[in-house]
Formats: C-alpha cells, structure tokens, sequence
C-alpha cells in the first residue's frame, strides 16, 4: 500500500486540471474493446486440428465406430455366432486360416473370426462408453457436491477414504463372482470403483477454480454464479471432462480384459474383445493358430491408443490457457 | 505430532470400515463354493452340517464380532479351501517375499530409467526422442498390460531363448518378469518428470534465471528437477505398494508364487479368512501409501506444513 | 545320513539332466526314475480324511494305502488286508491285515505298525461332524454312520467298525451292501494313526510333517504353489512293484497353456495337449508320434430334459413342461440331437470314441464277461446310435399334431451353461445351432443362457432354471444302482417322477418301481438285469439323451496308461504305483493297439476272476 499510496500523491501533485480533457463517447470503439472474435469450442477445435495424429486417430476412430455399427448390415458378412460347416468333411470348419472366405480365420468351433471381432468391439465399446458415461455423471455429480459444499466436505471426504483404499481389484473380483456373468455386470463393477477418480479431479478443479481471481472478479462486478459456472468453470472442466472419459473407454476395456483373464468375464457365447483374447491366448504356444490372438489384441491396440491420444489432444486444445 | 496421531487415528476408523463391507460381501457368496468337489454328493443336511461348522450360519453381527474378536489377538484365523487349518499368516508370509522383491525390484528398475528418461524427454522436447518415449507411454499406459504381457511373452521367450515360467534357482528366469513389471511404471514415471519439468521449465522465475545467464546445467539439476520431485515425491509410496499388491497378470503368466495369485485364487476358493486378511493387508498398506506420500512431501517441500490444508490430495 | 547321500545324488543328476537337455540329447534319466510334470490346481491339504477333491486324491493315492487295491484289469487285490469274509446277507465284512506294515515320518523313520485300530479311528475321524470331512456321505454306508453324524448316536462303539484284534478289523453295513469292497479305495475308510492324529490336532496334514505316510510314496517337499516331490518309500511293503523313484511337480498357473511346450523341450514328462493344439501337433511329423488319447473315465455325460421347469416366465415354462410330456416331442429331440458335431467341440479327431449311448458306460460291470450295456433290454440302445435325422422329423410331425392347440409353437427351450467352461459354451453353441436347423425353427428355438461359473448347480440345476441341459454323474460304487441315484426320487436332475402318465398304482412313478425292485434283488446277474430294464425304460422314453463318458482330449506323456491300476472308483486311478517311465511316449497307434489289447486281457481275466 505505501507504494502506491506514494504514487498516488505523486500524480495528483503534479497533475493538474488541463491534463484532462472529457472524451467523447464512441460506440464503436467501446465494442472493440468489449468484444473480441474469440469463440471457445472454435478455438478448441482449431487447437485441436493442429494435432495432425490426433485427428488422424480421431478419423480412424470415427470409422471404426461408424463400421461396427453398420458392419453386420453390409453385403459378404458372416454372422458372428454361426458355426460354419464344411462342405467336404461335414463337420465344423475349425481354425481355418485367414482367406479369401473367412477374411481374419475362422475359432476352434467354425465361427467367423472376421465378424467376431467386431461384435467383439461392439460389445466393447458399449460397455466402455456406458462405463465413461456412468462414471463422468457420478462423477461430476459428487465432485461438484464435494468442492462447492462446505457441509458435505467431511463425509464425502470419508467416503472417498474409504471406497479409494479397497483394492479395485477386489471389488471387481466379488462383484463378478456373486453376480452372474453379463454385460451389465461387468458394468456395475467397474462403475463402483470407477467414479472415485473422477469426483476426485473435479472436485480438485472445483476447489482450486473457484477461489481464483478472476472468478472472485467476476463476482465482485456482481455476475449470477450460473454464470461463473456455465462461463467460468466448465471450459476448465470440460477438458478434464473429456480427458477423463476418453481415457475411462480404454481402461473399461481393460478391465474388461482383466476379468476375462481371470476367469470372470463375459461369457465366450457374447463376444468381447476380451474373452476373444482370451480364446486366443490359450493358442499362443503354436504359431499357425496366433492370428487367434493377434487379429483382437491389434484391433484392441489400435482403439485404446486411440481413444488415449484423442483424449490428451482434445484436452490440451479444450485448455483455454493454450488459446491465446 | 498432533495430526499424525490424527491421521493415524482416521485411518484405523477407514480400515474398519473396509473390512467391515469385505466381510459383508463375501458373505454373499455362493455357498456350494463352500463345500468343494463333493457337494454334489451330500445329503442337504450334511451340507448343512459343514455350513454351521464353518461359521456361516450365524448372524453376520456374530461373524463379524468373532473376527474382529480374533483380530485384536492378532489372529487372522485359518485357511478353510485354500489350505485347509493353515494359519493365514503363514500363507501370506511364504508369499510376500516374493512379490516383495518383484514389487520392490521392478520399481527400482522403473526408476533407474523411468525418471532420467522423463529428464532427458523434457530436456530434447518435440525431438526424436520425445517422440519415442511419449509413444512408449501412450502405448504402454493405453492398451491393457494383459495384452502386451502376453506377447513379451509369447516372442521373447524366444528371441532370446529365455526360460518361459519363473524358477527360483535360474536367475535367467526372472529378468523377463521384473522387466515386464517395470514396464508401466517406468512410463509413469517418465511421463510425470517429463511433465512436471516441462511446467517447470516455463514457470517465470527460470525464465528469469535464464536471462540472468545460469547454465542450463545449474538450471536443470538445482533448480527444474528439485522442484518436480516434488510431486513425484507424493505419489512414489503409493506407486510401489501398488506394484508390490498389483501384479496378478506377470505372477500368474509366470507362475511366481506371490500374492496376487493369492488373492484372486482364494476368492475363486471362497476361502474367507484368507481374503480378509488379504484385504487388511493391502488396504493398510494403501493407507500407508498415502501417509507416507504427504510426509515425503512435506519433507520435500519446505512449502508445505501438516496439518494444514485438506485431508486429501 | 543314507537321505543326504540320495539328496546328493539327485542333485547331480539333476545337473547332469539340466547339462544334458541343454544339448537336446537323450536323457535316460540315470538310475533314478523320475517323472515330472506341472500343475495349476494347488492340493489345499495332505489330510485325506478331510478332503474330497481329485488334487488331493492323487496325493493320498501314492501316499496312503488302504485295505484293497486293483490289478490293471479292475480285479480286487490284497492291499493291507491280506483276506477278507462277508456274511451271507452281505451286511458284516471282516478283513485280516497285513503284518508288519509301518507308518512313516517324512523323513522315512519308522513310527509304528499299521493296526485294525488305525481304520476305526479313521473313521471315526470322519463321521465326527465337527472335522468337516467331505467324503462322510460315504462313510455313513456303515451301520449308525448317518446317526453319529447327526448326532443322534454320539457313542462311537455304536458305529459299525471294529478292531477285533490287532489285525482283525470288521465293518457291519446299515443294509446290505454287496458292493462294499468298491467303496474301500474311499479316502475315508483309509487308516489314520489316532496317536499321532491326536498330538497334531488341526494340524494334521497341513505341512509334510504332519503327516504320516504308509503308501508307495513319502512326501519330501511341499512348497505351495512352488513345488512338490514325491520319493518312494523304502519301507513301503510291496515296494517290488513301485518302479517311480521320484515324482516331481512343478507349479504353473498356466500350466494348460504352457505344458506342450515345456514337453517339447523335455522339461516335463506329461503334458495335456490342449483340443485347440491337436491339430498343430498331428500335422508336425515330430510331434505327431508323442501324443495319444487320454483314457475314458466312468462319469457319465448326458441331457437331461426338465419336468420341473422353473425357468423365467418369459421364457415359457408351462408350454415346455406341456411340451416335454408329449413322448413324440421328446423322442424327436432324442433323435434329432447330433451328438458327433456336439463332441467336435472337444474331441475334434474321434468323436465317436467318447460317445456313449447309455447312462451306465461299458466296462463299469459285468455278469460272467458279459458286460452291463449288453444285457437285454440295453443292448439295442448301447449298440445304435440315437442320432437319426428321419426318425426326428417323423416325430416332429407326430408331435406337432398331437400339441396342436396345446402347446405354442416354436418351443422355447432354455438350454444353459457353465460360463467357466469355454468348451461347454462351445458345445451350446453347437448344440443349438445344429437342433434349430434340424427340426426347424417353426418347431423349437433354443434359448443359450450362461450361467454363473461359482454356484452353477445351485443357481441353475437345483432350481431346476433349464429345459434342456447337459448334465454328468460319477459312479461311487460298483454296482449300478449307483448310476440310478440322479434320477431317483429326490434326485436333483430332472425330476423324471414328474413326468406325467408314467405313475404306478402304488403312488411311485414306474422308473422308481423299476430301480427299487432292482435293488432288492441280490444275485448279481438278476439284479444286474433289473437294472438294465430300469435303464433301458429311462432312455426309451427319452428322459434323458445320453451322450458322452469322460476322459476326453490328448496327453503327451511317457507312463504307459495300462500299466495302472484300473477302477473308477476312490482313488485308484491316481496310483503310480505298477507303472514304468517308458523312454519314449506312447503314440496314438500304439495306444490304440494296446487297448485293443487290453480290453481282451481284460475279458479274459473277467472270466477267469469269475470262475
């Protein structure tokens, strides 16, 4: 304060009336000053296509999710569960190699590698994009509960303490175990654990956003707190957001992998890529049949690297600090 | 002193509640898995007989007051399916040895190469090298571990003609597990340091440094790294309890008789006691984790005081 | 001092074995026999009264013996009972030991005789409820077994067993019970030494020293989940015949996967070969010489079609019970079932080697060398195959006018599986693909469920959640009656005493009044009969569609199968004891030869057995 105060009176020792002159009002000029082109989600994207990989990934992740929705319909598709039988022999047409008739081979029982593994993904991405979905909407709710409300702070806090510190493998394990196996199930124990994480960071962001300066401004010059949320904190979040959810799909579809692994995943009768690895990894030993595990894992590969890298591109272009 | 009492005090309230809802939950499992192969073949009675023996027919309230009954004595009851009358404290202790030094050697590994490769990434960033080392992560941290464990397997092995299964005696046998263990770590770690320089790096007072002429050695090594540590500092116990308990996937692939085997074998076995005391084990030791974490980085940081702030991170 | 020296041999020649299959060479093995293999399913304890699982049997089988044993023909042989009497009503059995047998240490030093009251204390052991034993159902043949479990009797001397003397020890039955000698190799009429039982207390067979052996083997490690290793017993009574030095097993979680490799590379001498790898290994012209079938056991596969159908209403479970009354119904899925292109799933190369047409597989009894599938009524369904595809039709149509306005077409038929079995899924998949294209899906629509793999059997069978499924039995004695038991009157299969139309005068449905007169029938050849008669009548009605025996898939391994004991019963067929390392294994061809072979050595010494 002494500083300035110093300053003050400098001025006003010095000063005197003929410095000052009353500017005449200029609408225009007040406009350009008030307004200036920048749009958020334009920048975003214009940051974002800077990112020539992610974009390309983007691309083939648009087309993978495009194809596996329309693939069963196009022409020369096999179905996934039907067991192909061979003409000559009669009997089923077990692991045959790839072809000009089962384009990616067909399993021990005569099913359509080809068609499997985009039933496979299918099935997949569903339960990665249900997974991302449920966690981001627990998620987003708790957090936001848990950084703007100071009377469930404590509790909140306890409970995070708690559900945190119970190894996630074990919930996963158990729920698998005294539920049946399906879909659904692989869902709800990954969502039970899954949520922890993404309140966390929300509420981190909350707590660390709402006391900054130009938050605190807004609200000295009297703007609605709708406002400081919907203008000030969900740019911010929406990054986290994404980022967060992009990189839930991958690691549902880990986890996915993971309880299939062990022996609690997702029936062989329902397609997934993780079971579909699985079915492989038992024929890793003989190199004729590994296009039975390679075919899934380079598939799998391919679309968590993906949604990863997507995910960071889009969350570092969703970062307003980098717009400027 | 006051707060750690505290935290101490919190965390032994958290760990009850843990294995209060484990307890619960495995009580919800299917009872034939109780019984084994014979099950089939017993009369209902008969089964029901072996259910009351095992303590299962009582009101969870009493299950529970009797274990934690035996708990306080120290006591973490006898293996029931796994190994049958076996005190749980000696299957865990023939185990822990194992994943202690996997755990413990994998981590060591990740950061011999996991933090001066996140330096060095820092240091050349947007060059060859970054670029190498940021797909390794992205690769690594993206696709499941199952997937590419399986193929170091399936091809190493062969390349360099290296034992397929861990044995005790053949040390040949035990690089490829701790390097495929190291693996993720090793990224994370590279991936924090590289990130934490990197906003270092851009913070004011090194551009200041810089234009006052430091070198960029001096920069690097007394200013940039000291301050990412900081972070990492946190996070590192947590990390090496993780790998100790998180290695299900190498010890099963390479059959290592560790801990994470256990675990998911006893639940397949139902044996109760032993996952309780599994669970104890491991929810503890992540408890620790954390309070570990903020000690190392109030030690770290000057900045920091406990005691002040949130409980959280 | 003598076990230093042998530790030190093995080591060498262990060494000596780990020099030589770094060259690839040959290994004779020297002078020890050792056999070698790998394992994923870890023994939970060495105490054989407690447990009922086959892990574990295999250990008590090599360490333990019990009052009698097979020759590899299935014939009763001496044991530690030298001889043994029976009473006329077959209900009070009388055994006289063998003297001089020991108990052992693990460390080989003698502990004390085997005596008449080792098998009372055994026994004993196992019938007190409170040691949780999972073979008492067994044990409570003998007379109050069932009382004393119960606690309705709690003075032991009550209980049907006895020490006469030293070596005299008598059983009395609860009923008359012809087949008792196929129940001895039960892990819980085995003897215990109550001394030593007494000072261990809980510990008992939980480390290698808490127990006490008397069999072919010592157990000389016991790591878990690391390594076990078996050595012979040197004290062993007929330690002639025991011609396995050691017996090494190492842990794998992933020893199905990894186990032909570590064959290949002749770290191992017994691999599985897994179905998916067959193929692989019969176009490798060196592989092709190293495996062979693995041997059919006595479990019994089959369908079984649901009278107590308790499904989801969704599903409905009315019009299946409706359906499933109807015998033209039933006999044309009975027909129409392809169970060749079912086994493809397993057992790709000769699906017709498993197939089994009856309940009761061959080989289980026989009456003067004539086996039990060949008795009358049988012989025609053991010998034709029930799949035929005009025959299905035929009875679809009969069926579809009979049902008309009774029942909706198509049938929903729930038809589920254990998701733990990837080849049971397999199959399912097979199964229902293969009856839709068959009788049309106008006619039937199968509805694949997977079922939970913890829990299956209360979750979906019990329950009685299916309408078709696949389900298996064991025998536990040697006689048919036992294979009798899933169907019977609070069977928990199929509930076939629910089927309507099929109810006797006296209230029983006419299976069970088949069966019941068959067991109080006690000249074998006419009660072998009866049963037969009982069993005929199940299949002839098509409550059941059998479908396949046990034992499938491909070994690689260098024992030969038929130098083992053979009974399907206890333990029998985990003993190591008669069997030789040969130095190369067995190929299919050779298999096969061997067990044309054997099944006429088999029938002869039947015959001469019976005389």
């Amino acid at each position: 304060m002494g500083i300035y105060s110093e300053e003050i009176s400098n001025i006003s020792q010095k000063s005197n009336e003929n410095l000052f002159d009353f500017a005449t009002v200029d609408e225009q000029k007040a406009e350009q000053t008030g307004y200036s082109n920048y749009s958020y989600w334009r920048s975003t994207w214009q940051f974002f296509l800077k990112n020539r990989i992610a974009v390309f990934l983007l691309v083939v992740v648009g087309l993978i999710v495009a194809f596996v929705i329309i693939q069963p319909y196009l022409p020369y598709q096999k179905s996934p569960t039907e067991i192909y039988i061979d003409e000559q022999t009669g009997s089923q047409a077990r692991n045959i190699a790839p072809g000009s008739e089962f384009w990616f081979g067909t399993n021990s029982i005569g099913q359509d590698l080809w068609s499997r593994i985009w039933e496979g993904t299918r099935t997949s991405l569903f339960i990665g994009f249900v997974v991302a979905l449920a966690e981001v909407a627990v998620g987003i709710s708790v957090g936001a509960l848990w950084g703007f409300s100071r009377k469930l702070e404590a509790p909140i806090t306890q409970v995070y303490n708690i559900v945190e510190n119970i190894p996630t493998t074990i919930v996963l394990i158990l729920m698998s175990f005294i539920l049946r196996p399906s879909i659904s199930t692989i869902i709800i124990a990954m969502c039970i654990t899954g949520w922890v994480e993404m309140a966390r960071f929300i509420r981190n962001q909350i707590v660390i956003l709402r006391d900054r300066e130009y938050n605190l401004a807004s609200k000295c010059l009297g703007t609605p707190s709708y406002r400081i949320i919907l203008k000030n904190l969900l740019p911010y979040l929406i990054s986290v957001i994404m980022l967060r959810m992009s990189l839930a799909i991958p690691f549902a579809i880990g986890a996915e992998v993971f309880l299939t692994y062990i022996g609690l995943g997702l029936p062989i009768s329902e397609p997934s890529l993780g079971n579909l690895i699985n079915e492989g990894r038992v024929l890793m030993m003989s190199p004729d049949l590994r296009y039975q595990l390679i075919f899934p894992s380079v598939v799998l590969s391919i679309i968590t690297i993906a949604f990863y890298i997507i995910g960071n591109a889009f969350a570092d272009a969703a970062d307003p600090k980098n717009h400027v | 002193m006051w707060y750690i009492g505290k935290r101490l005090l919190q965390s032994v309230f958290t760990l009850f509640i843990i294995i209060t809802i484990v307890f619960s939950l495995l009580r919800l499992m299917p009872e034939e898995g109780y019984l084994g192969a014979a099950a089939e073949k017993m009369t209902p009675e008969q089964q029901e007989i072996i259910l009351t023996n095992l303590g299962l027919r009582d009101p969870l309230l009493v299950q529970l007051g009797n274990f934690y009954m035996d708990l306080f004595k120290g006591d973490l009851g006898t293996s029931v399916t796994y190994r049958t009358d076996v005190p749980v404290t000696t299957i865990i202790s023939e185990k822990i040895m194992y994943s202690l030094f996997f755990g413990l050697g994998a981590v060591a590994l990740s950061l011999i190469i996991g933090v001066p490769l996140g330096i060095l990434m820092a240091h050349m960033k947007g060059r060859w090298l970054d670029r190498l080392g940021t797909g390794y992560i992205v690769f690594v941290v993206a696709v499941p571990a199952a997937v590419y464990y399986i193929f170091i397997q399936m091809y190493v092995t062969d390349i360099f003609n290296l034992p397929l299964l861990f044995d005790e005696y053949n040390k040949m046998s035990w690089i490829l597990p701790l390097t495929s263990m190291a693996l993720a770590p090793t990224a994370s770690y590279a991936m924090w340091m590289r990130r934490y320089m990197v906003d270092e790096l851009n913070k004011d007072y090194i551009k200041l440094a810089r234009a006052k002429g430091v070198k960029e050695r001096t920069l690097m090594f007394r200013h940039v790294m000291r301050n990412a540590f900081i972070p990492m500092a946190q996070y590192l116990p947590a990390t090496i309890l993780f790998t100790i308990t998180g290695s299900i996937y190498i010890e099963s692939l390479y059959s290592i008789p560790g801990m994470g085997g256990l675990l998911v074998d006893a639940i397949q076995r139902q044996d109760n006691s032993v996952v309780q005391g599994l669970v104890l084990i491991f929810s503890s030791l992540g408890i620790i984790g954390l309070f570990l974490g903020d000690l190392a980085m109030a030690l770290v940081d000057p900045r920091i005081k406990l005691g002040k702030g949130g409980s959280t991170r | 001092m003598r076990k230093l020296w042998l530790l030190l041999l093995a080591a060498m020649t262990a060494l000596v074995l780990a020099a030589c299959s770094e060259e690839g060479g040959e290994s004779s093995g020297g002078e020890v026999a050792e056999y070698r293999t790998v394992y994923s399913g870890e023994i939970k304890t060495l105490n054989y009264l407690k447990t009922a699982e086959a892990n574990e049997f295999a250990m008590s089988a090599n360490l333990i013996d019990g009052l009698i044993e097979y020759d590899q023909y299935g014939i009763v042989q001496p044991s530690l009972a030298e001889e043994w009497s029976v009473n006329e009503d077959n209900t009070v059995w009388t055994f006289k030991l063998r003297e001089g047998v020991k108990w052992v240490t693990n460390e080989g030093e003698e502990y004390a005789d085997v005596v008449a009251q080792d098998f009372v204390d055994g026994l004993n052991y196992v019938l007190d409820a409170k040691n949780e034993s999972s073979t008492a159902w067994i044990a409570t043949v003998v007379k109050n077994g069932d009382a004393f479990y119960n606690g309705e009797v709690t003075d032991f001397s009550e209980v049907g067993v006895k020490a006469i003397d030293e070596y005299t020890v008598e059983y009395t039955m609860e009923n008359p019970t012809p087949y008792f000698l196929s129940m001895l190799n039960y892990v819980c009429f085995f003897p215990v030494n109550g001394e030593f039982l007494a000072e261990q207390g809980e510990a008992f067979g939980t480390t290698k020293e808490t127990t006490l052996y008397n069999g072919a083997f010592i157990l000389d490690k016991f790591e878990s989940q690391n390594e076990r290793v078996l050595v012979k017993n040197d004290t062993y009574w007929d330690k002639e015949n025991v011609f396995i030095d050691r017996i090494r097993y190492k842990y794998n979680k992933e020893a199905l996967t990894v186990a032909p490799e570590l064959f290949l590379r002749g770290e191992i001498d017994s691999a599985e070969i897994p179905t998916s790898v067959v193929d692989e290994w019969f176009n490798d012209e060196e592989k092709k010489s190293q495996l062979r079938q693995i041997r059919n056991n006595f479990y019994t596969y089959f369908y079984a079609l649901n009278f107590n159908p308790q499904f989801d209403a969704e599903y409905e479970p009315e019009n299946w019970k409706v359906a499933v009354n109807n015998k033209n119904f039933r006999k044309s899925l009975y027909h129409a079932l392809d169970r060749v292109s079912a086994m493809l799933t397993t057992e790709p190369f000769e699906p017709e080697s498993l197939l089994n047409n009856t309940i009761t597989p061959k080989n289980f009894v026989d009456v003067d060398g004539v086996d039990y599938t060949q008795l009358a009524p049988l012989a025609d369904i053991s010998n034709t195959d029930s799949f035929n595809a005009d025959l299905a039709l035929e009875f679809k149509e009969k069926a579809m006018a009979e049902l008309d306005g009774k029942a909706t077409f198509p049938v929903k038929v729930v038809i589920p599986y254990n998701s733990g079995s990837p080849d049971w899924a397999n199959r399912t998949q097979v199964v229902e693909q293969q009856l839709e294209n068959l009788l049309g899906a106008d006619y039937i629509d199968l509805i694949v469920e997977a079922g939970p793999s913890t829990g299956f059997l209360s979750e979906v069978r019990h329950p009685g959640k299916y309408a078709l499924l696949e389900a298996n039995w064991g025998p536990d004695y040697a006689d048919p009656a036992s294979y009798t038991d899933p169907f019977s009157e609070g069977g928990t299969y199929n509930k076939p005493e629910l089927a309507e139309g099929y109810t006797d005068t006296n209230g029983k449905s006419k299976y069970q009044n088949l069966v019941d007169a068959a067991k109080a029938e006690m000249d074998p050849a006419k009660r072998y009969e009866l049963f037969a008669q009982a069993e005929a009548f199940l299949i002839e009605e098509a409550f059941v569609i059998p479908y396949a025996v046990g034992g499938t898939g491909y070994i690689a391994s260098k024992l030969n199968p038929f130098e083992a004991q053979y009974s399907p019963f206890g333990v029998t067929l985990e003993k190591f004891k008669g069997q030789r390392l040969l130095d190369e294994p067995m190929s299919n061809d050779e298999f096969k030869e061997a067990l044309a072979a054997w099944e006429q050595e088999r029938a002869e010494a039947l015959a001469n057995a019976g005389e």
